[in-house]
Parts: C-alpha cells; sequence; structure tokens
C-alpha cells in the first residue's frame, strides 16, 4: 500500500516535470533535432529546390570529399586563418576577463562608471557594428603603429613567435570587444567566494600574490572553462566569420557538409578543453 | 599583482624612528592591506582608463563625424568637437536607413522575442532545475548540444521548411523558436534560469508543498517572483542580441520590403558603396556610415543606460553559473 503510493507520487512528480519540460522538447524536436537530422541527410545527397518539391539525388561522401581534398579554396583559405587567430585570442580573452573581474570586483571610487562601461560590448558588440570599426582601423590600437612596436617585435623574435604576437596585437581591439559576456561570468564566479575565505588568507598573511595562485584561482577553474567553451561557441557562430558567409543557399548540399565539418571542428575542440579540465580537477582531487 | 617585486623588509633599517617613516611611506605607496596601495591604484585606473577609452573612443567618434558640417571635415583642426553642430548628415541616415520603418520593426521583433525567451526559457530552466524528469541527464545533454550547435548548420533546413509553410519574407521563423525556450541563443537563456532556480533554498519549495500549493502555483508565486533578477538579465539579453543579430533576418528576410534595423545598416553601406562606384567618394560617406551605425545602436544603448544598474546588480544576483 505503502509503496504503491509512493510510486505513483514519483510518477505525478514525473508527470508535473514532463509538463513543464514539454514545450521545450517540442521546440527542441522541430528546430533543433529535425534540422539537424535533415542538414546531415542533405550533406550527403545532392538537393534541388524545384517549384514542384524538393528533389534529391544520393552522393555518399563526395560533397565532404570535394571540401576536404579536392577544393582547398572553400575550407582552408578562410577556416586555417581563421581558426589560428581565433585560438590565439582564447587564451588573451580569457586572461583579459578574469584581470578585469578582479578588477571590477574591488572597491574604488567610480566603480559603478566602469562597471557599466565595461559591459558596454554586451550591448553593441554586434557583428555589423564590430566589423564597422575593424574596417574603419580601430582593431589596432594606434600607440603600436606609432611606436611601429610591430615592426620591433618582428626584427628582434625569431619568426614562428613573433607572427602570432603581431597578430595578436593588431585584433587587440577586437579581444578587449568579445570579452564581455566573460567579464560578467567571471565577476559572478568570483561572487561565489565567499569573503571570509580572504580574510581567514590575511591573517595568517598571504600575500595577494599567493592569494590569487591559491584562492582565487582554484575557485574559478569552472568558471574558466565555461568562458572557454562560451567563448569558442561565441567566436565560431559569430556572424562575420568567415565560414558562415559559405553556407548559403547556392548548393544546399555542399553548404550541409561544410557546416557539418565546421561542426565537427568546434565539438573536437569542446571536446580537449573538457579533457583538459577533466585532467585538471581530478589532479588537484589526488593532489588534495 | 605587479607589487611583488617592492618587498621592503622594515627590519632591514638601522635606524627606528628612519624605519617607522619609511613604513608610513611605504604603506601609502604599496598600501597596508594588499590592495590599497598607491601603486596598485595607479595600475588599476591605468588599466580601466585604457580599456575604457578602447570601449568609447568607436563612440564618441561616431557622434563626432556625424555632427560635422563640410567645413568642418575638410579642416584638420577639428578633431573632436565639430565648430558647428550640423544634423544633415544624420538626417541623411534617417532617411536612407527609413529609420522609423526599420525602428519599429527591430522593436516588435526584439520585444516579442524578449518577451516570449523570458517567459518560455524560465519554465524549461524551472524543469531542469527542480523538477524530476525521466531521462533528465540526457535531456540536459540535449540542451548544451543546442547550445553548442551553430545556427549555420540548422539554418538550410529551417529555411526549406520556412519555404514550404510559405513563411519566408516573414517574422515567424524568427520569432516561432523562441516560444518554445529556443531561438537565438535560448540554450544560454535556459542555462541561466536553470542555474538561477537551482541556487534557491530547498526549504521555500517544501513550505509552499505543505501549504497544498500545486507545482504551478509554486513556480508562479513563489520561484517566478524571486526570479527578478534572472528575468532583468535574460530580457535584457534577448532584446539587445536580437537587436543586433542580423544573420537571421539576412537569411529568412532577404528580398523583402521589411528590414529591421541590423539588416537596414548593411543595405544602407551596400547604396553608399554603390553610390562611391557611380559618383565617385564623398566626404560625407564616412560620417554617413556612421551615422546610420549610431541610429541603430542609439535605442539598446538608452536601454542599457536605464536598466544598468540592476542590470550588473542582477548578473551578480543570479550566480549566472556554476
Amino acid at each position: 500500500m505503502k509503496g504503491r503510493r509512493r510510486l505513483s507520487g514519483t510518477t505525478i512528480q514525473y508527470l508535473e516535470g514532463l509538463l513543464f519540460i514539454s514545450p521545450w522538447l517540442i521546440g527542441f524536436m522541430f528546430f533543433m533535432a529535425f534540422p539537424l537530422g535533415y542538414s546531415l541527410y542533405m550533406s550527403f545527397h545532392n538537393v534541388e529546390i524545384l517549384a514542384t518539391g524538393i528533389k534529391t539525388s544520393f552522393e555518399g561522401w563526395n560533397h565532404y570529399k570535394f571540401i576536404l581534398f579536392t577544393s582547398g579554396g572553400i575550407l582552408y583559405n578562410d577556416l586555417i586563418p581563421f581558426l589560428i587567430q581565433s585560438l590565439m585570442m582564447l587564451p588573451v580573452i580569457i586572461v583579459f576577463s578574469l584581470m578585469i573581474a578582479i578588477v571590477l570586483n574591488q572597491r574604488f571610487v567610480g566603480r559603478g562608471f566602469f562597471r557599466g562601461v565595461f559591459f558596454l560590448p554586451v550591448i553593441f558588440a554586434s557583428g555589423q557594428l564590430v566589423q564597422e570599426f575593424l574596417s574603419q582601423g580601430e582593431g589596432k590600437l594606434n600607440f603600436l603603429d606609432q611606436y611601429n612596436i610591430s615592426g620591433i617585435i618582428a626584427e628582434n623574435l625569431p619568426k614562428t613567435l613573433a607572427a602570432p604576437i603581431v597578430s595578436i596585437m593588431d585584433s587587440f581591439v577586437l579581444v578587449l570587444w568579445y570579452s564581455g559576456v566573460q567579464i560578467l561570468i567571471f565577476l559572478a564566479g568570483r561572487q561565489t567566494i565567499s569573503g571570509s575565505v580572504y580574510e581567514a588568507a590575511r591573517i595568517d598573511g598571504a600575500n595577494p600574490w599567493e592569494v590569487f595562485w591559491k584562492i582565487t584561482l582554484p575557485a574559478m577553474t569552472p568558471f574558466i572553462m565555461l568562458n572557454l567553451i562560451y567563448t569558442v561557441v561565441d567566436l565560431f557562430t559569430f556572424p562575420t566569420n568567415p565560414i558562415l558567409t559559405k553556407v548559403n543557399t547556392s548548393n544546399y548540399g555542399q553548404s550541409s557538409a561544410l557546416a557539418w565539418i565546421y561542426f565537427t571542428i568546434i565539438f573536437l575542440l569542446l571536446g580537449l578543453i573538457f579533457l583538459l579540465f577533466k585532467r585538471v580537477t581530478s589532479s588537484r582531487k589526488t593532489s588534495a | 599583482m605587479e607589487r611583488t617585486d617592492i618587498t621592503v623588509n622594515p627590519n632591514h633599517h638601522p635606524a627606528r624612528r628612519k624605519g617607522l617613516r619609511l613604513r608610513r611611506i611605504k604603506h601609502i605607496i604599496v598600501g597596508k592591506e594588499a590592495d590599497k596601495g598607491l601603486l596598485y591604484r595607479l595600475f588599476i585606473y591605468f588599466i580601466l582608463i585604457t580599456v575604457t577609452y578602447i570601449y568609447l573612443k568607436p563612440v564618441f567618434y561616431m557622434v563626432s563625424s556625424m555632427l560635422k558640417n563640410e567645413a568642418d571635415l575638410i579642416d584638420p583642426a577639428v578633431n573632436w568637437v565639430p565648430r558647428t553642430v550640423y544634423f544633415g548628415i544624420l538626417q541623411d541616415a534617417w532617411d536612407i536607413l527609413h529609420f522609423p520603418k526599420a525602428f519599429s520593426l527591430s522593436l516588435m521583433v526584439s520585444l516579442s522575442v524578449a518577451c516570449l525567451q523570458t517567459c518560455s526559457c524560465a519554465v524549461a530552466g524551472y524543469a531542469f532545475a527542480r523538477l524530476r524528469i525521466p531521462f533528465k541527464k540526457t535531456l540536459f545533454f540535449l540542451l548544451l548540444l543546442s547550445f553548442i550547435v551553430p545556427p549555420q548548420v540548422t539554418i538550410l533546413p529551417n529555411l526549406i521548411f520556412a519555404g514550404k509553410l510559405d513563411l519566408i519574407r516573414t517574422y515567424i521563423p524568427i520569432m516561432l523558436p523562441a516560444l518554445f525556450g529556443h531561438g537565438f541563443k535560448g540554450a544560454v537563456f535556459v542555462i541561466i534560469y536553470r542555474q538561477f532556480f537551482a541556487n534557491q533554498p530547498k526549504e521555500l519549495e517544501e513550505a509552499a508543498k505543505i501549504d497544498g500549493a500545486s507545482v504551478f502555483r509554486i513556480f508562479y508565486r513563489v520561484m517566478l517572483p524571486l526570479a527578478k533578477p534572472a528575468i532583468l538579465v535574460v530580457f535584457l539579453f534577448s532584446f539587445v542580441w536580437t537587436w543586433n543579430d542580423f544573420y537571421l533576418p539576412s537569411m529568412y528576410l532577404t528580398g523583402s520590403e521589411n528590414m529591421p534595423l541590423s539588416l537596414s545598416i548593411s543595405i544602407a553601406n551596400s547604396t553608399i558603396q554603390q553610390r562611391i562606384a557611380m559618383e565617385g567618394p564623398s566626404i560625407f560617406d564616412e560620417p554617413l556610415k556612421m551615422a546610420s551605425s549610431f541610429l541603430s545602436i542609439l535605442p539598446p544603448l538608452i536601454l542599457y543606460m536605464f536598466a544598468q544598474r540592476w542590470f550588473v546588480e542582477g548578473v551578480e544576483r543570479t550566480g549566472l553559473v556554476e
């Protein structure tokens, strides 16, 4: 009797849960699962949109082969430089936003004003506008040009080291513009560390350098991971990215294949981040 | 951080009084407490002001260049502040954007998407955070999946279906997913809500349950009123991101008469480009682009100015993600 009642209790709870989740689930079916499946299907087919309907003919891996091996231009010319740039921007965005979040968390005169300003990118880092600034040459820091710092670096460092540094500096403003949400996430993360931990550390005589490495950074690791994921997704789905414009309606099959290749790359990158963090957190657990 | 290299040990000073004075100076420069020294302060303000300058410069640049008249534009002595304020360019941008129409369309879409997402994502987030659902882990994985799938993977099938249903060049394909807790960055909002609701104390729910409240009542009467910071954050994000987004409109609305502002800018830019090709460059091209950009970010900027304080607080109180 008791068992049956408890069982029916869970059933009711399940039903309630289902009721709440069903709009989202239905939406997922219609706007995610089905389009995903269909786009995978299209990537293996030749698709023609006719007035009478959609005509598909099986192509196998041909679209993939074409993009990956035959025609380098579609993927490699744009993707590789974009990928390299993004990968280099990633750590800079993370470090910069972490630093800013820690600073903004402190008490100082004008804090409200600076906070307001630092979230501005969230408001208008829209693709179009950022693009506009970049074409204006606003992407560079002017003083770098003024003192020819890129030139100095290129001369004094080995080429393999200098090239990425120069390219990061050239797009440094872009890094700042892309850090809005990341600062927010870190700031919210910083709030989860209670003040008493810091107080205890201070009484024990820890200096701020130690406090940062021993308290702040470990507590922020999950947020760093979250930010990495967010930044990867954000950078790679940004409307100005060169691959996005290649996914168009001129050739449905091939565009779908390109989209899937692109998605696979993002997925692998995220997988790598996950793996990395799993190792970091597990090594901390064993050492502690 | 940069303070570590200045470690002055007071015991090293032979004369005690001198040492005391030195220590006082040190306190002023480096600070008694780690983060209160003058040097550190200067460093912080240096960074803050530099970055603020970088963030605000484009806005100032836009405003300044669009308010200059011909003479001011040519005169190299006029750098930031124009001698006379000239509204002609702004007027041109207004016309070239079809501002009133584009503005009201953008407002209509952003407002409805934001309202829909604010409500529907709250329901989904609540379910993920506090209710028992079969296969919850799988569903949560699907939620994360819908976060990382780039829109370009699903856009082509969606376009085909929208075409089949005769919804191309309407706003319905953009607004409909929002009704179901999806749409542009919908997964992010569900995750934000989930995080917020998961952080609420269990006792709240239990107390309401003992009072005989149903799930709907608990959600609507207890949880939702508490979720104000999350609601504000989601609404503002949703509104601004939809406002700025031009990818989805450019896919669904090409060739339509009814362009939102985000699309109108690129149309206006290509119009300007065409004019340059036909009639040669004019000194007003750049200011015109600036003016149209400014007009398009002005509404979210104003909204942000009003909501900023609650927004920042809200982000902190939601504990956004943990």
